[in-house]
This record gives C-alpha cells, sequence and structure tokens, in this order.
C-alpha cells in the first residue's frame, strides 16, 4: 500500500506541477529564512570549549568603595586589579589554572624594509591562557612560566600577522618589533575560530586577536593599555591616563582593569571559591576591600546564556524569522487546502471503493512529506544564500576589517543545522497539513458520488 | 443475503429533521436482481447508500451477508464495501487522469491483492466488458457507454457479492442503455445480486423484482411473475 501511496503521492505533485512549486516556493523561503537567523544563532551562540566550559571561570571580587551601588549580577561586576590577579596567580592550588587579559596595540614591524609595517591591537596574558583556552598553533608554542617571570621580549603572532609580515613561512625564532621594543617570536597560532571572544568579556564575535604577548613584559616596558579602569574617586580623573601613563600607580591603586579567568576541576570549585573569600578575609585585614565580601565565579555557560539572551538583534530577528516562516506555512495550508479540496471527489470515490480513512491520510502524508523534503532542500540553497548575503553584509559593514576567513564558521550551515531545517521543514508542513489532510479524509464517501 | 428491519434514516439540521426512508423492512436474496424506482427526492440513494455502507443509519438493524452493519466501525464498513459490494454510479465516477487498467485496479489496490493476482482479475473484467484491447486508454478517449462499461469492470473485478447500481443508463442513449443492461444481466445470471436504482420503468420491469419508494417508504413489490407475463406478451 505504501508504494501505491507514493505512486499517487508523486502523480498528485506532477498534475499540478505550478501549485506544487509554489507551495513548496512558499515553505522554501519561510525556512531558508527561519534557518539563515537560526543558524547565525546557534554558531553565534555556541559555547567556547564545550568539552571544559562548565570549568572555565571568570573571577570577579568585588573591590569598589563602601559607597559604590549594590551589583547583583557578574556583567555589571568590575574586573580585578593588577594585583590582585598577582597575588591570585601566586596561589597554588592543585589542578587550578589562570590567567588574565587586557589588550595593547602596537605597530609590527621586521627587519625586511619591503614589509609594511602592521597596527594591530594584542591581548596581554600569561602563559596559562594557551593551555586553558587552546589556541591552535600553526608553528611553536605559548611561553612558559620561567618566560614569564623574567619578563623576557616574546610574542605569540596570529597566522594573519605571520602571512603579512612572513608570508606565511614558519617565523618562529625571527624577532618582530613593537615601537622599539624588539620580541622574538616563539609562536604562531592557526586560525583560530571562537564563536564569540569571551576572554576580554567583549563576546564580540570574528574579530580575533593580532598577537600575545606576557603581561610582565607589557608592564616593564610599559606598554599602552587598552582598557576599561574602574577607579576609586581618588583615582577617578586620572583614570584615563592609565592608558598610556602612571603605570606605578595604577599597579598601586584599586582601579580594577584586568580580566581574570580560573580553570578549576569540579571537585575544587567549593574550594577555590573559598581560597577567594579567605584571600579577601586577608586583604580586608590590610584595609582593602572595604565593602562586605562579594565574589562571582562565573563559568562559560552560564555566561553565554546570559549573553545569547541579551543578544537583542539575535532574538528580534528569531522572532521575526519564526513569524515570518509561520507565515509562510499558513500560506502553504491555503495553498493545499485548494489543492486538496479540488480532489474531494477522487477521495469520495475511493472511500466508496474500500479506501480506509488512514489510507487517505497516508497517501497525503506522503504527498506532504514529499513537499516537506522538497521545501527543506530548497530551503536549504535559500539559507545557504542568505547566509552569504549576511556575512558579506557583516563584512562590507565592517569596512573589509573582518575577513571572510574568521566569519566563515559563524555562517556556516553545519550537519546540525541541515539536519534541523529538514526535520523542521517536513515537520511543519506536515502539521501545517493537518486541517487539509482532516478535511479531505473526513469527505463522506457518498458525497461526491451523485453530482455530474 | 441483504435484509433491513426497521431502518431509518434521518438527516438533521439545527432546524430541520428530514426523514430520509422510515422503517424500512426488506429482505433481498442472493442472486437477485432488484430494481428500485419512485419520485425524484423518494429516497432511493439514499436507499442505496445505506445498503452499500455508504452512510450510516440511527434506527432498525441492516445485515448484509449476514453481518449486521449497524455499528460497525468505519474502517470496517470500508472493508465491506471493498470486498463485498461493487457500485456503478450514473456519472461513471471514473478518474480522468488514469488508463483504463488503473481505474479497474482502483478497488483491489484497497484490498491488498498481488500484483499477478490484480492483473489477472482486471484483464478477466475488462474482457467481460468488451475493452480487454483498450486498457491503456483514458475514460476521455471512450464514449458515455464505454466509460459505463469501465465502471462495471472495476464493479465487478473484485468479484463481489452485490452490486449496486445508481441508475446506470441514466446519462446513456437507448442503444448503449440496452447493451449496459444486457451486461448487468449478464452478471447477474452468473450469481451476482444487483440492486439497480432507476427511473426507467422498462430497465425496472426487466428485474426480477421491484421495490418502489415513496416518501422514504418501501412497497416491495413482486414483480418476477409479472415481468414473465409482459416478457412473453
Amino acid at each position: 500500500m505504501f508504494n501505491y501511496n507514493l505512486q499517487l503521492a508523486l502523480k498528485s505533485l506532477k498534475d499540478r506541477p505550478s501549485l506544487t512549486f509554489l507551495t513548496i516556493l512558499t515553505i522554501a523561503i519561510g525556512l531558508g529564512l527561519y534557518t539563515t537567523i537560526k543558524t547565525m544563532s546557534y554558531q553565534g551562540g555556541q559555547v567556547p570549549l564545550a568539552h571544559k566550559s562548565k570549568n572555565i571561570f571568570l573571577v570577579q571580587m568585588d573591590n569598589r568603595e563602601i559607597t559604590a551601588e549594590e551589583v547583583d549580577h557578574q556583567s555589571r561586576m568590575v574586573d580585578t586589579t593588577y594585583k590582585d590577579t598577582l597575588n591570585l596567580l601566586a596561589m597554588e592550588m592543585p589542578g587550578v589554572e589562570q590567567t588574565l587579559n587586557w589588550y595593547t596595540y602596537g605597530i609590527l614591524n621586521i627587519e625586511d624594509e619591503n614589509i609594511n609595517p602592521v597596527r594591530a591591537t594584542a591581548s596581554v596574558t600569561s602563559s596559562n591562557f594557551f593551555t586553558m583556552f587552546e589556541p591552535p598553533f600553526l608553528y611553536g608554542n605559548g611561553w612558559d612560566k620561567a618566560t614569564e617571570d623574567s619578563a623576557e621580549g616574546v610574542i605569540v603572532i596570529s597566522k594573519l600577522m605571520n602571512d603579512k609580515l612572513f608570508g606565511g613561512k614558519n617565523s618562529v625564532g625571527e624577532n618582530v618589533r613593537i615601537g622599539t621594543n624588539v620580541l622574538k617570536i616563539i609562536g604562531v597560532l592557526d586560525t583560530w575560530h571562537l564563536s564569540r571572544k569571551f576572554y576580554d568579556r567583549g563576546f564580540r564575535s570574528g574579530r580575533p586577536d593580532n598577537f600575545f604577548i606576557p603581561h610582565t613584559y607589557a608592564i616593564a616596558n610599559e606598554l599602552p593599555r587598552l582598557a576599561g579602569f574602574d577607579c576609586w574617586k581618588a583615582d577617578a580623573d586620572i583614570a584615563r591616563s592609565f592608558r598610556n601613563e602612571n603605570t606605578q600607580r595604577l599597579l598601586n591603586s584599586e582601579c580594577a582593569w584586568v580580566t581574570f579567568w580560573a580553570e578549576v576541576p569540579d571537585e575544587q570549585i567549593e574550594n577555590y571559591q573559598q581560597q577567594l573569600v579567605n584571600y579577601m578575609e586577608g586583604q580586608k585585614a590590610l584595609g582593602r576591600f572595604p565593602r562586605e565580601i562579594l565574589t562571582f565565579v562565573t563559568n562559560l555557560n552560564d555566561q553565554f546564556a546570559y549573553i545569547n539572551g541579551r543578544d537583542d538583534f539575535m532574538n528580534v530577528f528569531s522572532i521575526i524569522s519564526t513569524l515570518f516562516f509561520a507565515v509562510c506555512l499558513l500560506n502553504a495550508v491555503g495553498i493545499l487546502l485548494a489543492k486538496f479540496m479540488r480532489r474531494t471527489k477522487e477521495v469520495s470515490l475511493r472511500r466508496a471503493l474500500g479506501a480506509k480513512k488512514k489510507t487517505i491520510i497516508a497517501q497525503h502524508v506522503i504527498e506532504v512529506a514529499i513537499i516537506g523534503l522538497l521545501g527543506g532542500l530548497l530551503g536549504l540553497v535559500v539559507a545557504y544564500l542568505g547566509l552569504q548575503g549576511m556575512m558579506n553584509i557583516q563584512i562590507y559593514s565592517s569596512d573589509y576589517t573582518r575577513r571572510l576567513e574568521d566569519l566563515q564558521p559563524l555562517f556556516a550551515l553545519d550537519f546540525t543545522m541541515i539536519a534541523n531545517a529538514f526535520i523542521t521543514g517536513i515537520l511543519c508542513t506536515l502539521i501545517a497539513s493537518i486541517y487539509p489532510i482532516w478535511r479531505l479524509c473526513n469527505t463522506p464517501p457518498a458525497s461526491q458520488l451523485k453530482s455530474q | 443475503m441483504l435484509r433491513m428491519e426497521n431502518v431509518s434514516k434521518i438527516y438533521r439540521t439545527e432546524l430541520v429533521e428530514t426523514h430520509a426512508l422510515r422503517k424500512v423492512d426488506l429482505h433481498i436474496k442472493a442472486g437477485e436482481f432488484v430494481s428500485v424506482t419512485g419520485p425524484s427526492g423518494s429516497g432511493k440513494t439514499t436507499f442505496l447508500n445505506l445498503a452499500g455502507a455508504l452512510e450510516t443509519f440511527e434506527e432498525g438493524d441492516y445485515f448484509l451477508d449476514g453481518q449486521n452493519v449497524k455499528g460497525l466501525s468505519d474502517d470496517k464498513l470500508s472493508e465491506i464495501r471493498n470486498q463485498k459490494i461493487g457500485f456503478i454510479f450514473q456519472s461513471f465516477n471514473l478518474l480522468p487522469d488514469l488508463p483504463l487498467f488503473d481505474n479497474v485496479d482502483v478497488p483491489l489496490r484497497y484490498r491488498g491483492m498481488s500484483a499477478k493476482e490484480r492483473k489477472e482479475r482486471i484483464e478477466h473484467a475488462l474482457e467481460t466488458v468488451g475493452l480487454a484491447s483498450r486498457m491503456k486508454h483514458l475514460p476521455t478517449q471512450l464514449s458515455g457507454g464505454q466509460q459505463q462499461r469501465v465502471a462495471i469492470a472495476r464493479a465487478i473485478a473484485g468479484e463481489p457479492k452485490f452490486l449496486l447500481a445508481d441508475e446506470p443508463t441514466g446519462n446513456l442513449d437507448s442503444l448503449m442503455a440496452q447493451q449496459v443492461m444486457e451486461l448487468l444481466e449478464d452478471i447477474n445470471s452468473k450469481g451476482t445480486t444487483i440492486i439497480m436504482v432507476t427511473h426507467d420503468d422498462q430497465l425496472a420491469r426487466r428485474a426480477h423484482r421491484n421495490i418502489q419508494i415513496f416518501d422514504g417508504q418501501v412497497s416491495d413489490i413482486e414483480k418476477a411473475v409479472a415481468n414473465d407475463v409482459i416478457r412473453s406478451a
């Protein structure tokens, strides 16, 4: 019976090709837009380091003045002071790794006069950054703790910088200048796809860092600091100057500006939080941390859940695309209803000749499933074109500062999204067809047989 | 073989109740050829629809081939229609975009027969109605009489015990009507019970027995003897 129903379904699709195509197109357009937005939302919302994201924590301690306002969420809590980051880095805890991050910028130059200098922003961080966040290396490695402690001039550059400065060859061991500072390249990163760059708390996508240098070196050589300085009143007036000067005052101040991260195994989480409290109490005794002790230790999963929930652009477009898809499905219902209702006489006859209701339903479910499948296929084509369009819009709107290579993963239709589109296409089409099929299969067998 | 006891059919709307059939008592034996006559709107088609298990009824009992049809599920009624009843309609009701072979195939498909058995039955049925050579034609390529013969082939292909014909000659000229009638008589002579609704008194008289329906009430008239008298006259 399946074969017969399949034959009838295919015949029906071929009999009225324009109606069939219109139904498929309606579903495809709706599904295409829906899948485009869904893919962007899905890819952009992917939590990096999925295998250990629950163990990667942003660490924040409330060191603000007593007069500061209450904060009930980590997103509104200040970062960490540099002296606290150094103290926390010095804490020995088995299985726990910690790192820090802020931004700097500089003009990278090499000896070869034929190569133009490149102005670039970069991350200042610690040796654990590379083991905690696992960026892929093309050549070499990150620096070790000893190198960091001695504030050696080492640098890890991105693939883009390596391509620009060294034509893509293995540049490990080469020197690069940032202003008057000479740094030795010890590692070259491969293209690092992060759905959002989380480690600076910016959560922006498609903008990888160009190079990485040790924080000890950056401080010792007074490299510029691109950061927001949350200072106490005493330092508030000169906070902006901390970007390029007053390094010592910054280091001694209560200005919070360093993003601090910890990787803590499950069994150590409680202990780690207690250590933070102990540390704060110790510092309190020294006259610091005037407020009630408050820490935020937030893992990547929770941060992404919060960020994804606040992504107004994606949320609004998700609603719009879902509504649009619903409207397309309603249109498809109308077309299917019109198509099926033209068939009442035939269905009435088939029922009279012995077809059971479920057989009539099966025949039309097969037909609708094929429409859904074809709608899904065409919808994928529409979604692919939509994603390419959205990607090019992003590149264009960034004045071409963002690269195709960095954005592509955020607009990629992977297996999950393809399967999602197919299942959504077929399922929604079937749901949409319930009413037309119900109407049709309830045609009384005698109702149409007397008509001329 | 077919027995109705106190069968009533009422069509209800919010405002009106229409008694299409009132307390029908009827017994049709196996192998009979029964004609059903009556004025338009008297309930002939309703009677045929009930007899063919195309509609349900509210009161009474209806035994078809020994089985009480009342209260059976929709699926069960479909099975009965498919296996025990063949339908012939005034307007032929062939599927216009299917060749004759596939038209005759429709009820057999729903019976779940093998392809081989279906093919044999279809060819035999089309041969019986004299259209074996045209099984790849579409209905629109045939005359009205030929189309009705295809409908008959479709009705007999499953070898049903009953053939229900609703004005089978209503859309045909007299010559073609004659041919169709002869075909039905031939089928009846092989043992198939036939119930035929008609407006044509002459055709009605050719049946073994005539049932008249007037205002939903059936009067069962034994015509066999009278017909014999008419035919021999």
